[in-house]
């Protein structure tokens, strides 16, 4: 018992090892959520590979590729590399408004998308490994002091302002769910939890009535498209009686009509849930939630069992990821939260997010096969 | 087992377990139990919060699943956007310049056909669809969601739309439906004021759903791009319930679309007509009149042009590239887009500047040996005047000499100043698309874009309306109305049902001074010597002022690089009628077109001419029916 935190040099770990220690059950998981994402897009093309369930395979196996190198890579790295790497990110994210301006006429607005859309799914990493590292490097008799809050919150508030800067409400929520989790996990007092709550509380209404009333018309908007009944109101609506009319059984596999039909404009995107739950009915919904599930607590196990308290963050940091991207997606097309454009990690097509998501359960696994590891104090005192 | 139980323990009680405990507390570890309880705590929350989405699935699909079942199943509710009638246009006396026309089309919704082809076959043994529109019609079916109808054909008979129609119910998946077409009237003489409706863009498209209803129309130029909001409306909406076969039950809900706001422009298409017929034996030329009281064009007409129904609506392909390879840019509107140095026309606004800045007066008299020095460098007049030269006789005369000498006097900056103040060198966004702004230097404009200094040389023909300084025909027609008026008058295209009851502001300008330079204008036309003698008009008692322009364009070493049009100077004539009393005002450039007052001053002469005998000017103007912006209809619930 006593051996538990002592201060022990880590254990050497060559490759053989790190396979054995590896959490074959999670990543098996993983593989079966992706295939379901892979048989919703071949049904969704209307039963061929083609365009979407083939690509997404073959980007799955990339990343996969990725999540070993990742997940057997050695955790000092990351530990020394993370603040670069947020330093990179947040330039990234910086250089995004500039570029964007530079390249003028129609296309700009596109390449400006475009660009806009990695820094930010980098950044998501980035925040969890920077805030990480922060508190291991935080002697925890400290953590309770005001002012050893302010680098982590500096840390989120600059993301946070840049993504709202782009406008990208769903992204800077992102970003504020993750950040806030990881304070809350490191040990950061309830107090300030409350605090923060109470203080947006109190401000709000101030705030509101000073606006004006086209900026408040603005701010509605923005916060419930249903407003705009032509626009996204009506995509709610549509995937509302898909999931509905898919009732406790569904319609079968490929059988579904009205995910076919219709202003589903992202039905292989960020509508893709709608579809299957169309398809799969209350039963295939509910199983695949519990699939997420599970791997949520797979995750908040396998962070338990670390030793550091990086690996520790870095795992629930994930896990968190994880859960905010799902949890928004499906609220979002069952119609609890407006439409903020948010994926379904491994399930919905496309590719950064998708590879952000694996690189993120990368980390995971990486935590997971050095959860003995802890870091000597010079390790963690130089900055890089 | 302990393990498990110490994360569980508040650190006392842990203490009294572990009998080695230190009396430092072990924050590390407190540390690890802080994470384990609230990790756990984050776990929790997440599984109730998935138990929240689990509740939400429930109630869809279970406890609500036959409403929506019944909304998906049997009665499929369809949704189809109905695009608003575009504003009419009208001139002010209200003849139509451009509408909408109805315009009978098939279309087909690919998701409710058996077969795509199949439709397509039935189809053609009514209206004829070619290889090509067939390839069209199923790269749209792919590339879309199938129930966007896709365009098969359009501009159909009555006798193809009403046979279509009774087939109906034997070919799935067909549509017909009345929508509408642009036609344009009087359409070359207005193509460049009016410009012309084009498919949507890729970015517009992205921006707002009705611009993906086919056949839909933005403008792209003129008026028809510039108030391109206010001629659209809004659309409206209906839904249907369709069986399974994609046939309609029954309309649901139906919201008419609002028409777009009808326009009526300051244009007298007869004047246009009458400007453009005078100018059309030039290669290219352009000319505009305005009213000088309120600032309304009456006549904008560019050479050479272009049919706008060409282009508009059943575009002629064989045309659209002869327009965009020939040479001259007929699509250009010369009026607001051809940027020219102004030349000798430009003496005007030289002499009223030389006047306010007090380096010259009504009096004084300069010789003109037909040239003039700075430093080592000389400039020539283009004749020798001779002495006794005043500020009259330099205006009735042209003479360069004069003008070099006054421009020299007062400097760059103070010329820069007044030509702004009278209009020169910005946009006045009237309602055209595409104004460009032209030039009017001075030495903070050089040293910001070309980073050097001004030399004194260049204020020298600028004086002359050379050199860096250029102008639009607009701007020099809003020129000479100020000079005319002492108004700051803008112009303006279209009416709006609240006219503008006060007259424009003052000049900052001394009317005695307005005057001399005004007198000289007359000068120019009517007094022996005077440049533009011959264009005097034939109406008896009616004066009219003028000045004319004959702009160099390429520096005498470079000529030879030129073909002979190309080398020809520009011809210039700005005009105001009648002198005594101003009602019109006009602005004439042939390019390539020899001495203003041989190319351009005779077509002004008869334009004004025509302006004056049938005084579009003096009479009411037409209002046109829903001539308020369109109520922007509240967006209901289409639920």
């Amino acid at each position: 018992m006593k051996m538990l935190f002592a201060e022990a040099p880590a254990p050497k770990l060559d490759l053989g090892k790190k396979l054995l220690l590896l959490n074959w059950p999670f990543l098996l998981l993983i593989v079966s959520i992706a295939l379901v994402g892979a048989a919703s897009l071949y049904s969704v093309a209307g039963g061929a590979l083609e365009p979407w369930a083939s690509r997404h395979v073959v980007r799955f196996c990339f990343g996969l590729a990725l999540l070993f190198a990742v997940a057997f890579s050695d955790i000092r790295w990351w530990l020394r590399g993370a603040y670069p790497l947020y330093l990179v990110a947040l330039a990234l994210m910086l250089l995004v408004p500039v570029i964007g301006v530079e390249s003028g006429g129609a296309r700009r607005w596109l390449g400006y998308e475009e660009l806009s859309f990695q820094p930010s799914e980098m950044m998501k990493l980035a925040l969890v490994l920077a805030l990480a590292r922060y508190y291991q490097w935080l002697p925890p008799e400290k953590i309770w002091r005001p002012d050893a809050l302010l680098p982590p919150i500096l840390m989120i508030g600059l993301p946070v302002l840049l993504a709202l800067a782009q406008p990208d409400l769903g992204t800077a929520a992102l970003f504020a769910i993750i950040g806030g989790g990881i304070l809350f996990l490191a040990g950061v007092s309830w107090f300030y939890f409350g605090a923060a709550i109470l203080g947006v509380i109190v401000a709000l209404p101030h705030a509101w009535e000073k606006l004006h009333d086209y900026q408040r018309e603005r701010v509605l908007t923005f916060i419930d498209p249903a407003r705009d009944p032509l626009g996204s109101g009506y995509h709610i609506l549509q995937s509302k009686i898909a999931i509905g009319s898919g009732g406790f059984a569904g319609k079968g596999f490929m059988e579904g009509t009205q995910a076919q039909l219709n202003f589903l404009p992202e039905k292989h995107t960020d509508f893709i849930f709608t579809m299957f739950s169309e398809e799969m009915g209350f039963i295939g919904a509910v199983v695949l939630l519990a699939l997420y599930l599970l791997a949520l607590a797979f995750i908040t196990y396998m962070a338990l069992r670390c030793r550091s308290i990086f690996a520790k963050l870095v795992a629930a940091g994930v896990g968190l990821t994880l859960f905010a991207y799902v949890f928004i997606n499906v609220a979002m097309v069952t119609g609890l939260v407006p439409v903020v454009g948010v994926p379904l990690p491994l399930v919905s097509y496309g590719g950064t997010s998708m590879l952000t998501m694996i690189i993120g359960l990368g980390f995971v696994l990486n935590a997971h096969v050095n959860r003995r590891v802890t870091f000597r104090r010079s390790e963690v005192r130089a900055l890089w | 087992m302990r393990r498990v139980i110490r994360k569980w323990l508040p650190e006392k009680k842990m203490k009294a377990l572990h009998y080695g405990a230190k009396k430092k507390p072990d924050y590390t570890r407190k540390q690890s139990y802080r994470f384990s309880r609230r990790a756990l705590l984050v776990g929790g929350a997440q599984a109730g919060l998935f138990g929240l989405l689990g509740w939400r699935l429930h109630q869809l699909q279970v406890l609500e699943s036959s409403d929506y079942r019944l909304l998906s199943d049997e009665n499929r509710m369809m949704m189809q956007l109905v695009a608003p009638a575009r504003g009419s246009i009208y001139d002010r006396f209200g003849a139509v310049i451009a509408e909408d026309k109805e315009n009978l089309r098939l279309l087909v919704l690919p998701a409710f056909c058996k077969s795509l082809p199949g439709t397509l076959d039935a189809l053609s043994r009514i209206v004829p669809v070619s290889s090509s529109t067939r390839d069209r019609v199923m790269r749209a079916a792919r590339r879309q969601s199938g129930y966007y109808p896709v365009l098969v054909a359009e501009g159909l008979t009555w006798r193809q739309f009403a046979l279509l129609n009774v087939l109906a119910p034997q070919i799935p998946g067909m549509r017909t439906d009345r929508s509408a077409y642009r036609k344009y009237y009087h359409s070359r003489p207005m193509a460049h004021v009016v410009g012309y409706v084009g498919m949507a863009g890729k970015t517009e498209v992205d921006l707002d759903p009705v611009m993906r209803l086919p056949g839909f129309r933005t403008g792209r130029t003129g008026v028809e791009k510039a108030f391109d909001t206010e001629l659209r409306g809004s659309p409206g909406s209906i839904k249907y319930e369709v069986d399974v076969h994609g046939r309609v039950v029954r309309e649901l809900d139906a919201k008419p679309s609002t028409r777009g706001r009808d326009l009526v422009l300051s244009i007298d298409h007869h004047l246009q007509t009458v400007a453009l017929d005078r100018i059309k034996d030039h290669r290219v030329a352009s000319i505009v009149v305005l009213d000088i009281a309120t600032g309304g064009i009456l006549a904008m007409a560019s050479t050479p042009t272009f049919d706008p129904n060409d282009v508009a609506f059943d575009v002629n392909l064989e045309r659209w590239r002869e327009l965009g390879r020939n040479p001259d840019h007929p699509l250009h509107n010369r009026a607001i887009r051809g940027q020219y140095p102004p030349g000798s026309t430009f003496k005007v606004v030289t002499a009223l500047a030389g006047l306010h800045a007090g380096v010259i007066d009504a009096n004084e008299t300069m010789s003109c040996p037909g040239g003039y020095s700075v430093g080592r460098k000389r400039f020539r007049c283009w004749k020798a005047h001779g002495g006794g030269i005043n500020v009259h006789q330099a205006i009735k005369q042209s003479c360069d000499t004069y003008f070099y000498e006054t421009a020299k006097r007062m400097g760059i900056n103070h010329l820069a100043a007044v030509s702004r103040h009278l209009g020169l060198g910005r946009t006045y966004d009237c309602g055209l698309a595409g104004e460009k702004p032209g030039l009017i230097p001075d030495e903070a404009w050089k040293r910001a874009a070309l980073m050097e200094a001004w030399y004194t040389g260049e204020t020298v023909i600028a004086g002359i309306g050379q050199g860096f300084v250029s102008t639009t025909p607009l701007q020099l027609a809003v020129m000479v109305a100020r000079v005319a008026t002492g108004r700051a008058v803008l112009p303006k295209l279209v009416i709006s049902s609240k006219q503008q009851s006060e007259p424009w502001p003052l000049l900052q300008l001394d009317p005695k001074h307005l005057e001399i330079v005004r007198n000289g204008m007359v000068g120019v036309v009517n007094e022996p010597g005077g440049t533009a003698r011959r264009s005097a008009l034939e109406i008896p008692n009616m004066l009219m002022a003028g000045k004319t322009g004959t702009s160099q364009v390429v520096s005498t070493h470079n000529e030879h690089l030129l073909s002979a049009w190309e080398r020809e100077t520009h011809a210039l004539f700005i005009a105001y009628a009648p002198a005594d009393a101003p009602r019109y005002a006009a602005a004439c450039v042939v390019e390539h077109g020899g001495g203003g007052s041989a190319a351009a001053a005779p077509v002004v002469r008869d334009v004004i001419t025509e302006a004056l005998l049938r005084d579009p000017a003096g009479r009411p103007t037409f209002v046109a029916k829903n001539d308020v912006p369109a109520a922007v209809a509240a967006a209901g619930d289409v639920r």
